[in-house]
């Protein structure tokens, strides 16, 4: 009757696993969280709240009235130093436990998150008896089917719990987060080569169709892959899904220029002003150029003062930037918008300007080809050719300033 | 065997238990329906319109219509010159105010609306988003009726008629 004799090592194996087990879960506990900025808990915080009036959608991916006023409200909460357990109490006690994607462990709703630990724990002690009763002796068919009936379901019920309670998260369920393997594959797709990375993008709107990273990913892949019927799908659902989502304004208002919708890009441009956008974005803008470039369109369409409007808003956001000469190139185009108006009192007061731009950075080429030009214009033609020389002596000439320098008389072409 | 039997049967009951509890629980809907009532009113301060300062906590004693509103949303246009009515019977008395507050809106809009179709209680519009998230207001228009005690009476959520008013009035003073 009595069972087979355990080796010391079967013993010690058991012990290794429990011990794994245990440690495993004391690390996801105690684990250190990265520190995170204010903007990252309102979205955070966004992202574990049901929009209450919304079907399946969060906080952060609905833009009804009450997501926008919750929203606000957070952001104001964790501005003043509120703690994230607080602000989820008020929500919860505002709008009911039914809004929480991640109910506290306490009270009613915390059967939801014991319950399945209880009854896997049975069914793991379950089938651990049944292997020790089948190790000493064959039990009966009856037992059998109990034990089977006992553990289909307890998997039942954990599958069932765990679609009622919402999303899962890394640090308060056992079975992963959905959303750090999403985060993972959004990182792959940044590196791998573009046919891949809208496969990457197709399997991350799979698992999460509201995922606004991927969907303005994509878009922007779709767009330079020559797809511009998807393009303006994704890219314009990534805007309405998340109207604060940087990278998508960006990618709309480069499509929208593309496209001739200079005002819309100009909307885009001047929205990301007011987000609290990262460096990287910013740094995007400036390098390709995109608000000069769509300055430029609005001014050709009779649009200036919205073109100067749209320049001053991006100079507003670099007040105080350092390196300071950041702002050069702008205040550089807003002097060349103001000097081909044709008015000559807006020309002279565009010298404001392209002086300040040549301040902050004498070696910008296009405040140096606009001030060269300008004063051309306005019958300086000498101190016009100092800005030409001090032009040419410059490693990088971008062409088309070259060729506007030569088109005005002020540089000889190539040739002459 | 007995100890499969009840570990089993531990298992069936835990199930049953939280199936009784998710299905005989009252749905989130029935609950925000009667959200607040009989609850301490939660804070209404803000400047009105008008430029003054305005506190619900300093209308204790006499009872208070609080009313969510937006001016684009066809159901607050319907129910204001209600509100007005309501307004207007009452002012003489004195036994009952109305306070507007501005939901998702912009001031000027606001400004507006009251300036075309009347209405000449305190209205907040500005920096209004804390106010209606401790309502827990979700979509307007929603009005709450707030005891002499401070307590809240009743809520409404849609427009609201004045004899409706008037009814959640008298009834609510007569269980008062």
């Amino acid at each position: 009757m009595s069972g087979p004799v355990r080796s010391p090592v079967i013993r010690l194996a058991w012990l290794a696993v429990a011990l794994a087990i245990a440690g495993a879960l004391a690390i996801a506990v105690a684990a250190d969280r990265p520190a995170l900025t204010n903007a990252d808990r309102v979205r955070q915080l966004a992202e574990d709240f049901a929009c209450p009036v919304c079907a399946g959608q969060s906080l952060a991916e609905s833009d009804v009235p009450v997501a926008r006023t919750i929203r606000a409200t957070i952001s104001i909460l964790v501005d003043d130093g509120v703690g994230d357990d607080e602000v989820r109490s008020l929500l919860v006690s505002r709008f009911g436990t039914d809004i929480d994607y991640n109910p506290s462990g306490s009270g009613l709703t915390g059967v939801v998150w014991v319950l399945p630990v209880v009854i896997g724990g049975v069914a793991v002690g379950l089938l651990a008896l049944a292997v020790r009763r089948w190790q000493g002796f064959r039990t009966a068919a009856r037992t059998r089917s109990v034990l089977v009936g006992t553990v289909g379901l307890a998997v039942l019920a954990g599958l069932a719990l765990a679609g009622a309670a919402g999303s899962r998260r890394g640090d308060d369920a056992l079975s992963g987060d959905i959303r750090a393997s999403t985060r993972s594959l959004l990182v792959e797709a940044l590196v791998v080569p573009p046919a891949e990375a809208m496969e990457i993008y197709d399997r991350v709107l799979e698992l999460q169709p509201s995922n606004v990273e991927a969907l303005a990913y994509r878009g922007w892949a779709a767009w330079r892959g020559g797809d511009p019927g998807s393009a303006r799908t994704d890219l314009d659902d990534a805007v309405t899904l998340d109207p604060s989502y940087p990278d998508a304004r960006v990618f709309r208002a480069s499509r929208r220029l593309a496209e001739g919708d200079a005002a819309g890009a100009s909307e885009d441009l001047t929205v990301l002003d007011g987000l609290d956008a990262p460096p990287i974005v910013g740094d995007l803008v400036v390098a390709s150029r995109l608000r000069e470039r769509v300055a430029d369109e609005l001014a050709r369409s009779g649009e200036v003062v919205t073109a100067l409007e749209l320049l001053d808003s991006g100079l507003i956001v670099l007040e105080g930037s350092d390196p300071r000469r950041a702002a050069a190139p702008l205040l550089a185009h807003r002097g060349w918008l103001l000097a081909t108006t044709g008015d000559r009192a807006l020309a002279e007061l565009s010298l404001l300007s392209l002086d300040e731009a040549i301040a902050l950075d004498p070696t910008d080429p296009y405040a140096l080809a606009y001030r060269a030009v300008t004063l051309h214009l306005l019958d300086r033609r000498e101190a016009g050719l100092r800005d030409a020389d001090a032009f040419t002596a410059l490693i990088d000439q971008p062409p088309e300033l070259l060729e506007l320098l030569v088109s005005r008389g002020i540089l000889a072409g190539t040739g002459d | 065997m007995n100890t499969v039997r009840a570990a089993a049967l531990g298992v069936a009951v835990m199930v049953a238990v939280m199936v009784a509890v998710l299905a005989t629980g009252r749905s989130g809907p029935d609950r925000m329906a009667a959200h607040l009532v009989g609850q301490p009113a939660p804070p209404v301060v803000g400047t009105t319109i008008d430029g003054d300062r305005w506190d619900l906590d300093d209308q204790r004693g006499r009872w208070v219509v609080v009313n969510f509103f937006s001016t684009t949303c066809v159901p607050c246009v319907r129910e204001h010159p209600e509100l007005v009515a309501f307004a207007d019977a009452h002012r003489a008395v004195d036994d009952v105010r109305v306070v507007s507050v501005a939901f998702d809106d912009r001031a000027s809009a606001v400004e507006a609306f009251f300036r075309e179709r009347g209405g000449d209680w305190p209205v907040l519009a500005a920096t209004t988003g804390r106010i209606a998230v401790d309502w827990g207001v979700v979509a307007v228009p929603e009005s709450y009726l707030v005891a002499p005690s401070g307590y809240v009476a009743a809520k409404v959520a849609g427009g609201v008629e004045r004899a409706d008013l008037e009814s959640l009035l008298s009834r609510a003073g007569a269980e008062g």
